[in-house]
Order: C-alpha cells, then sequence, then structure tokens
C-alpha cells in the first residue's frame, strides 16, 4: 500500500509528504463529489426553471428559450460566485457580499430579460375563464370551469382530506400504542400488511363501490377513499409518536386524577404535536397532487380538482399557448412547492417513519 | 514512538471554540492524562491528534514535523473509543487484523500480529466470536488489541473505563498502564475521572472550558494546584475553600484570625484539604454538625469560626459524635491560598493557627 | 369496566375499523367476486364465469408483451436509479458537508413533492420533439444534434428517467438515514486504523446498510409494478402499446373499454403479488418494538 512505499524518506520530510497529499487528495475529492451533485441536479433544477420562465415570458413566437439562457447565463454565475464567497468570508460580510451579488445578478437580469418579462400569462387569476380568452366565450363556456372552482375543489379536498387523516390516525395510533385489548396483536400486523400493500391496485373494485353506494363523482366520496388510503401509514406514524411519550407522565395524570380520556386530550396529545404537524402536512400534499383516484372518480366539470384542471387545459390549449398551462401549472405547484420548503425536515421524517413503524 | 507537541491550537466550529490557545509537550514513551469536566475540550483534544478534527490555528508537530494536515490513516495512532466502536459485522479477529488490511501486511503475517496481540490482552480465546456476543471488558480489551496491533506510535485513549463496573475498571487501569510500560508507546488518556489520571498516568493536564489549567504530576496538582479550578477538581472529598481578607501579616476568615506566612494583601481564598486537618483538644473551636462513615475513613463536617469544613478521619470508626466540641488545627505548609480576584495560586504564601 | 372498555374501542378505533374495511378489505372481496362475472360497460352482472381467467391465460396476445415491457421496466428503473442510483446520492450526499448534502437531497426530492400532473407537464416540455424542447434546445446547441423525438423514438428509455428521477429519492433518504444511524465511533476508529475513503465506504458503510437495501428492493419493485401513473400521464402507454406496463395494462381494460370483469381479474394478480410482497417486508419490521405491551391496564 502507499504508506509503505513512503516509508523511505525520513522524519519531517515523509509527514510534509503525507500532508501535501492528503490536503490535495481532500480537496480533490470535494470538488469531485460536488461537482457530481451539481451534474446530477441540473436536469431536475433545469425544467422547473424552465416552466417558471415560459410562465413569465412566453408570447406567441420563440422568445422564451432566449430568455431561458440568458437568465441561466447570469443566475449560475450569481450562485457559483456566492458558493465561493462562503468559503472565503463568513458572517456579516457574507451578507453584505450575498447581497451585492443578488444586487448585481437582478440589474443584469433586467438589462437582459427585462423587456421579455410580462404577467399576461396570469390572467387566468383575475380573468379565469381562460379557455374563453383564448378561444372566444362562445365555444368555452361549455367547456372548462372558472379555475378558482378547481382551486375551491382542490383546497375542500386537500383540507378535509387532511382532518380526517388527522382525527383518526390520531384516535387509532394512541389506541394501539396505549391500551390493551383483545386482538391487538393482530390488529396491528394486519395494519402492517395494509401499509405495506398497494392500493393502487384496488381501483376497480373501489370504482364499483363507489357507484353502488352513490359516491361516485361526489368529492365527498373521493375524499374518503384518499383519506383511506392514506391511513394504515399515518396510523403507524402517529402510534410511532405515542411510543416515544414516556409512560410516567400518563401514569401520573391519573394519579392526580385524570380519565384516560383526560389524559389523553390534556397531557398526550401536546406531546404528539410535531407528528401531528408532520402526518397533516403529508395528508395535506397528498390531496393537492392526487391524480389517479380523481380522474378515476370524478367526470362532472364543476368537480374537477386542479390536477383535473390542468390536465384538461394543456390537453386542449398546450399547442396554441404554452405561456398561460404554465402560469397555472406555477400557480398549482406552489402550495405545495411553499410546504415542502417550509416543512421539510417533518417531511423527510415521515418518509422515514414509513419503514421505522 | 513519538515525541508530540502542540503549539497554540485553537479549534473552532463556526463562532463556538472548542479549544484555545494549547501548548503542550509530550515526550515519546510517555504516559499523558487530560482530566476535565466534561465539555472541556479534552476529547477535541484527542480527535486533533488522531487526525479526525484538523485544528483551525496552530501547529500540531510530530516528532518536530507538522501534521496538522495529515489524514488519520497516515498517521499510525491506535485509538480505543469509550464505546469501543468494535466493527459489529466483523468477528474479533477480524476486527484485530483490520489495521493491517491498510499497511499491506500479508495474510499469515497479519494473522500472526493478530493473535499475538488478542494474547496480549487475553482475549485469544475469544477470537471467533462476534462483538454483540462480547461482554463489556471483553469488548474493550478487544478494542485496545485494534489500536495496539499496528504498533502505533503513539496511542489514545477516550475515556476507556468510564463504561465498566467498578472491579472491571481496577484492573482493566493497571492492566493498561502494565501494557503502556511493556510497549513504551506514547499514550494519551482523556478522562473525567481524576482517579484514573493519577493513578495511571506520568503527567496529568487539566483543561477549562478548552484552555488547559495545569500541567503537572499528580502530586504537583494535589499539592501546589494553580488554581482554584484544579483545587477543587482534585481530591476526594473536595477541598474546603474559605474567603478571607488578608492585611498585615493577618488572615481574617470568619471570626477567625490566622497568622500570614508571605506577603498578601487583599482579597484570597483559603484551602484546606479535609486530610490535612488534624483534630485534638486544642486548637480552633469546632463543634461536630455530622459524621459520615465512608469505609476505611471517616467524614466528619465540622462547624467552626472560619465556617463549615470537612474533615477526613482515619478509621471506621471515630470517637466523635453530633454535637461534640473539639479543637482544630493543621500544618502551614498545608495550607493553600489564592487570590480571589483571578483565581490563582499565592505561591509561597501559607497561613497558620493563631497562636493560642 | 367492561362498557367502558368497549366505548373507548369504539370511540378511539371505530372510525379507522370502519374506513379500513370499507375502502380496503371489502374492495378485495369485491374485486375477486367481479373476477368471476361478466361485468361490462353497462356495469350488470349477469353471469358468473371463469372465461376471465381463460382469456388471460390462453387468449390475450396483448398480455404477454405488457408483460415483457413490465419486466423490462422494473428491472432497469430498479437496478438504474432506484437501488443505484438512490444509493449513490445517499453515499455523496453524506460525504460532502451536511448543508450542501442536506441540498442536494431536497432538490432530488422535490419531483416527488410535485404534484404528477405537473412532473408529467415539466417532461412535455423537456422531451417536446421540435426546437422549442428543452432537451433539444441543449443538443442542438452543444452537440449539434437533433431535434430528436425521444417520445417516439426512445418510449422505454423515456418512462424509465421519468419514474427514476422520482423512485432514486425513496432509497436516497432510507440509505441516508441508515449511514446516519452508524455510530460516528465507528468512522473514527476505521480512519485512525487507516482505511481511507473508499475503504470506510467498503468496510463500515455498505456492510451497515445491507437491511436498507434489501428493504429499498422488495419495497421499489412492488411500487413500480403497480403504479402507473407517470407512464398514463406522459405517454399514455404509447406509442402504440409499446409502454404499457402491466398495471396500466388493467386500468386501461376496465376504464376505457369497460371491461370491469376482465381488469378485475387481472388486477388480482396485482393484489396477490402486493399481499405477498407486504407479507415478506414484515421482516424489515421490527415486531417486538411494534407489538410492546402498554403499561396502564385501566381503560
Amino acid at each position: 500500500m502507499a504508506v509503505q512505499t513512503l516509508e523511505a524518506p525520513a522524519g519531517a520530510e515523509r509527514w510534509q509528504m503525507l500532508a501535501v497529499r492528503a490536503r490535495r487528495r481532500r480537496r480533490l475529492t470535494d470538488s469531485l463529489l460536488i461537482g457530481f451533485l451539481v451534474t446530477v441536479s441540473v436536469p431536475i433544477i433545469l425544467p422547473y426553471f424552465w416552466m417558471l420562465t415560459i410562465s413569465v415570458s412566453a408570447k406567441t413566437g420563440g422568445v422564451e428559450s432566449v430568455v431561458l439562457w440568458r437568465a441561466s447565463g447570469v443566475l449560475v454565475p450569481a450562485v457559483v460566485a456566492f458558493g465561493l464567497l462562503r468559503l472565503f468570508v463568513e458572517g456579516r460580510r457574507l451578507l453584505w457580499g450575498g447581497l451585492m451579488i443578488a444586487a448585481i445578478a437582478l440589474v443584469a437580469l433586467l438589462l437582459l430579460v427585462g423587456q421579455d418579462l410580462h404577467a399576461q400569462n396570469y390572467r387566468f387569476l383575475w380573468n379565469p375563464d381562460i379557455v374563453a380568452d383564448i378561444r372566444g366565450r362562445a365555444t368555452a363556456e361549455a367547456q372548462f370551469p372558472s379555475v378558482w372552482v378547481a382551486f375551491r375543489n382542490s383546497l375542500a379536498l386537500a383540507v378535509t382530506q387532511t382532518a380526517l387523516v388527522l382525527t383518526v390516525s390520531t384516535l387509532a395510533g394512541y389506541y394501539l400504542s396505549r391500551f390493551q385489548f383483545p386482538g391487538r396483536s393482530g390488529f396491528l400486523q394486519g395494519l402492517l400488511v395494509l401499509h405495506a400493500f398497494p392500493a393502487m391496485t384496488l381501483i376497480i373494485p373501489i370504482f364499483l363501490l363507489m357507484y353502488w353506494s352513490g359516491l361516485l363523482d361526489t368529492l365527498t366520496g373521493v375524499i374518503l377513499v384518499i383519506a383511506t388510503l392514506e391511513l394504515p401509514f399515518a396510523i403507524f406514524i402517529m402510534k410511532g409518536f405515542f411510543d416515544a411519550v414516556p409512560w410516567d407522565i400518563e401514569m401520573s395524570a391519573m394519579t392526580d386524577g385524570a380519565s384516560r380520556r383526560q389524559a389523553f386530550l390534556q397531557v398526550v396529545l401536546p406531546q404528539v404535536k410535531v407528528g401531528m404537524l408532520a402526518v397533516g402536512v403529508f395528508a395535506f400534499i397528498k390531496g393537492w397532487e392526487e391524480y389517479v383516484f380523481v380522474r378515476t372518480l370524478l367526470f362532472e366539470k364543476q368537480n374537477w380538482v386542479m390536477s383535473l384542471y390542468i390536465f384538461w387545459v394543456s390537453e386542449d390549449i398546450m399547442g396554441v399557448d404554452y405561456g398561460i398551462v404554465a402560469a397555472v401549472a406555477v400557480f398549482y405547484i406552489l402550495p405545495s412547492l411553499l410546504l415542502y420548503i417550509f416543512c421539510q425536515k417533518y417531511l423527510v421524517q415521515m418518509t422515514l417513519g414509513g419503514i421505522k413503524g | 514512538m513519538a515525541r508530540i507537541e502542540l503549539r497554540g491550537i485553537r479549534k473552532q466550529w463556526g463562532a463556538v471554540v472548542a479549544v484555545e490557545d494549547m501548548n503542550l509537550v509530550i515526550e515519546d514513551g510517555e504516559f499523558v492524562a487530560i482530566l476535565g469536566p466534561s465539555g472541556c475540550g479534552k476529547s477535541t483534544t484527542l480527535f486533533m491528534l488522531a487526525g479526525i478534527y484538523m485544528p483551525t490555528a496552530g501547529d500540531l508537530l510530530f516528532d518536530g514535523a507538522r501534521v496538522n494536515e495529515v489524514e488519520a490513516k497516515d498517521r499510525n495512532v491506535g485509538i480505543v473509543f469509550q464505546s469501543y466502536a468494535l466493527y459489529p459485522h466483523m468477528n474479533v479477529k477480524r476486527n484485530i487484523m483490520f489495521p493491517l488490511k491498510f499497511k499491506g501486511v500479508p495474510r499469515e503475517e497479519a494473522e500472526r500480529l493478530a493473535l499475538e496481540a488478542a494474547r496480549m490482552v487475553r482475549v485469544e480465546e475469544l477470537l471467533e466470536r462476534m462483538p454483540a456476543q462480547l461482554s463489556g471488558g471483553q469488548q474493550q480489551r478487544v478494542a485496545l488489541a485494534r489500536a495496539l496491533v499496528k504498533k502505533p506510535q503513539l496511542l489514545l485513549l477516550d475515556e476507556p473505563l468510564s463504561n465498566l463496573d467498578a472491579a472491571l475498571r481496577l484492573s482493566m487501569r493497571s492492566e493498561i498502564k502494565r501494557l503502556q510500560r511493556e510497549t513504551g508507546i506514547t499514550t494519551v488518556l482523556v478522562t473525567h475521572d481524576q482517579i484514573e489520571a493519577t493513578t495511571m498516568a506520568d503527567r496529568i493536564v487539566v483543561m477549562r472550558t478548552g484552555r488547559i489549567e495545569q500541567i503537572g504530576t499528580a502530586e504537583d496538582l494535589y499539592r501546589r494546584p494553580d488554581s482554584l479550578f484544579v483545587a477543587s477538581f482534585i481530591g476526594a472529598p473536595p477541598i474546603n475553600l474559605v474567603e478571607g481578607e488578608a492585611a498585615d501579616g493577618r488572615l481574617r476568615v470568619g471570626e477567625l484570625t490566622l497568622e500570614l506566612r508571605g506577603d498578601v494583601a487583599g482579597a484570597v481564598v483559603l484551602g484546606l484539604r479535609p486530610e490535612s486537618i488534624a483534630l485534638d483538644g486544642a486548637g480552633i473551636p469546632a463543634r461536630v454538625v455530622d459524621v459520615e462513615p465512608m469505609g476505611r475513613e471517616t467524614l466528619l463536617l465540622l462547624d467552626t469560626p472560619m465556617g463549615p469544613l470537612r474533615v477526613l478521619q482515619g478509621g471506621a470508626s471515630v470517637p466523635y459524635r453530633e454535637g461534640d466540641q473539639l479543637g482544630l488545627t493543621f500544618a502551614p505548609q498545608d495550607s493553600i491560598l489564592f487570590d480571589r480576584e483571578t483565581e490563582r495560586r499565592l505561591a509561597d504564601v501559607h497561613a497558620a493557627p493563631p497562636k493560642a | 369496566m367492561a362498557v367502558r372498555q368497549r366505548v373507548n374501542a369504539l370511540i378511539f378505533l371505530g372510525p379507522a375499523s370502519l374506513l379500513l374495511f370499507f375502502f380496503f378489505i371489502a374492495p378485495v372481496v369485491v374485486d375477486l367476486f367481479v373476477a368471476f362475472t361478466d361485468m361490462g360497460r353497462t356495469l350488470k352482472v349477469t353471469e358468473f364465469t371463469t372465461e376471465n381467467f381463460e382469456r388471460m391465460l390462453t387468449r390475450d396476445r396483448r398480455l404477454s408483451q405488457t408483460l415483457a415491457i413490465t419486466f423490462v421496466y422494473v428491472l432497469s428503473t430498479l437496478a438504474v436509479f432506484n437501488v443505484t442510483f438512490g444509493l449513490i446520492l445517499a453515499l455523496v450526499t453524506t460525504q460532502v458537508p451536511d448543508r450542501i448534502g442536506g441540498f442536494f437531497r431536497a432538490v432530488w426530492l422535490l419531483p416527488r413533492m410535485s404534484p404528477s400532473v405537473i412532473y408529467a407537464l415539466l417532461w412535455a416540455w423537456v422531451i417536446d420533439p421540435n426546437e422549442r424542447g428543452l432537451l433539444n434546445q441543449i443538443l442542438m446547441n452543444t452537440v449539434g444534434v437533433g431535434p430528436i423525438d425521444l417520445m417516439n423514438d426512445r418510449p422505454m428509455l423515456l418512462i424509465v428517467l421519468a419514474n427514476g428521477f422520482i423512485g432514486a429519492s425513496m432509497g436516497m433518504i432510507i440509505f441516508t438515514s441508515a449511514i446516519r444511524a452508524i455510530p460516528q465511533h465507528l468512522f473514527y476508529a476505521a480512519a485512525a486504523d487507516g482505511a481511507g475513503r473508499l475503504a470506510i465506504v467498503w468496510h463500515i458503510t455498505l456492510p451497515a446498510i445491507r437491511w436498507p437495501l434489501s428493504f429499498i428492493t422488495v419495497y421499489q419493485t412492488l411500487s413500480l409494478l403497480v403504479s402507473f401513473e407517470y407512464i398514463w400521464l406522459i405517454t399514455d402507454g404509447g406509442p402504440f402499446y409499446d409502454t404499457t406496463v402491466y398495471a396500466l395494462y388493467v386500468y386501461k381494460r376496465a376504464f376505457e373499454n369497460g371491461q370491469y370483469a376482465y381488469g378485475a381479474a387481472l388486477a388480482l394478480v396485482l393484489v396477490a403479488i402486493g399481499i405477498a410482497l407486504a407479507l415478506l417486508m414484515w421482516r424489515f419490521f421490527d415486531m417486538k418494538r411494534l407489538l410492546q405491551q402498554p403499561r396502564i391496564e385501566v381503560h
């Protein structure tokens, strides 16, 4: 091995060589690794950036690709410059340097692409009948609902679904974690199978059940289905959080005179707030983005949610107007993106919680 | 074997400074203990010696050559962790042979060396076991064998005994000391246990919040602590510390006036070891408040004009009871005086009991 | 006491049991039932028959092609992205400083957190066969080839890429947490024992993530087998039937051709595989911890 070939030079010289080699190798591997990560991540970031570019610059004509590359030409050096800056300075000077870079980038952006940017594609926000806008009112009236109808439906679906998942899984998680009852281990093991079992395979019988029970093409039906399919996972997460609450505090609440229900509400529940937040955020994002089940179970235009809306809009007018589709897409992705950015810590925990059981 | 030197070493993470301006020379073949409460930077120092952390500033020298940036794998140091850090998926033999893999030692030779190392720490019967099947003491020995098998120039021990029970700790203490003597490897022990440090090491480095408080032998630390911190950290039961005012060759402590030997004035702290206070009928009057038998010795809590004092008496039982009145005295050279402002020891200053 | 116990069970476990029964257990039974009928577009059952299974086994020519496509799709996505690339991402992001690693993990999780319709739209804009497509812009401006039409020329590659970009993040997260769970001292010990970066990965990291590795393999095989959302949205199984994987085929038979009974019979295969793999996944759970006994006996 390397160490032995280096045995020859004595003492100080040898240490010197090792130090130089270590420094070189460390810099090399670090830059190689980060270089690798940047390279493989560009294909992910670029399409999102492309969508944003289209939404703020597309007119009819090919102007937006110029905007994309000019903007990249400004932003990439700016990000690299900030990265280098962080290596050498810190604290207040980093802040000032960062602001300076941001200011320069902003000016450069304005100069290079400023005249190509416009908010026209977002006109659906105040003029929600977008297809009417493009094709004329007569043809469109019958085809597309207002974007706000879809938005309201999506919000209703996501919020109700979240509340349902949260309530049911918290109750069940607590009971499974803290109560002894006949069939407990059987119930838990069955739940474990459901938790790993792919619900997507049941879409045909679920459709039939909805049809028979008259819940087909109602938001209520979809909410019940989506919430239920989230349940096994959510129950396990909540059970995990309840498992982690020390028994002592519950015992002490009971010696202080609380019943188990009171102890649950007043003492145990506040301990699992983080878990409830994680389950809630996750359920909301799931409800907000759901596609396959809503596509299968909802038909009537007044029942469309955002995913259906944007799907049909893109099917219908993608060839005519890129820009407006991109703008609706940005509008649709924003809530989940913001939630993801702000609750990332909890969401990662959720993904893990899935296997930790 | 190596002579280790730290010159102005500092280690910080962001704004947090873990070690500050550390200067220390460890002679070839020496056994040095770094002693301090948790969070004092002793483990950080150890990890810098190992090459796991890199100093933020200063020079770390092995045999006079700067090794700051030499990686752990090139330093040829052996290290034993508090958790032992045995590789859980390898049996004992493969654990011990692991370091040799990277030195290009041929397989038969490696097996021979591993067996030798295992014999040295008396685990040769456990070679095929997995770490999970070993007791704490056995894991400890395997970790030692793994650290020693590559004949390191520096052996680092990070709280190696703290996970063992009391009896085992005692035997491992002498075992490690024996191994160090036999191999002559320069050794650094990190511990928060003063007994461990004083019984095993040639010299002790006391650290506090990232800085060295004092370097010295066990006796230095006990008799001539440089600071209030060292005085109170070393010795069990802890030293008595009473505040006083020095003026005109006299020391006023509580309601008592002591005589001063040496030149000092102002606010001071008087330190008296519980074991250096003698009891007899005469001297400073005291009343017994509590008697705590400690096995071979007995600790008395006394109420005196200087304030409450702890006094250690030999023997499992003593002829004193709560409420007894008695007198105490001490030898002037056993008293230690500190400047209350700087908390440093006042050299060549002592206090003496008032003449009867 | 017994009454209180029953009321508690009803309050706490009742809602979950009810929902799970109606939308999880009942569908399995319904599927089993419908598979043996002749239910068609009208959703009426006129007779009970094993005709669906005979058709599946003997007459459905499309089926064997679908199975071959599914095999290629699952195997290549799994091998290249979900396991291998997920592992690479986990290893690399844990080697660089934590903030940087965390940032890149967040980037790779982004597609998983985006609505699937949007994700499909992104792909549509990327692979647009004319010169406006992002991929073609890049190819034409840098290499000077193109425009290419991925959708029609390399549809398999397209669906493997599209699913792989999402699939890799699951492995990445699981492996990252497994690597994080390795005691730091082991890495220190190995470094002091002379192991370099690669040797540490080989001797310390990889042995410690054997279990997560097999978990991810089983789990992702199952998800790839049953999910068709992205394929449906991006290629719609086409061109022709070239990217119609089994799960999508089942869906189309039922909802596009109105052959609900035949779809149910086809789905039965997936249900069986799903239950089998779900049972296999029991092995990855810490049963003892899961079934830990409650310590308060009062209800």
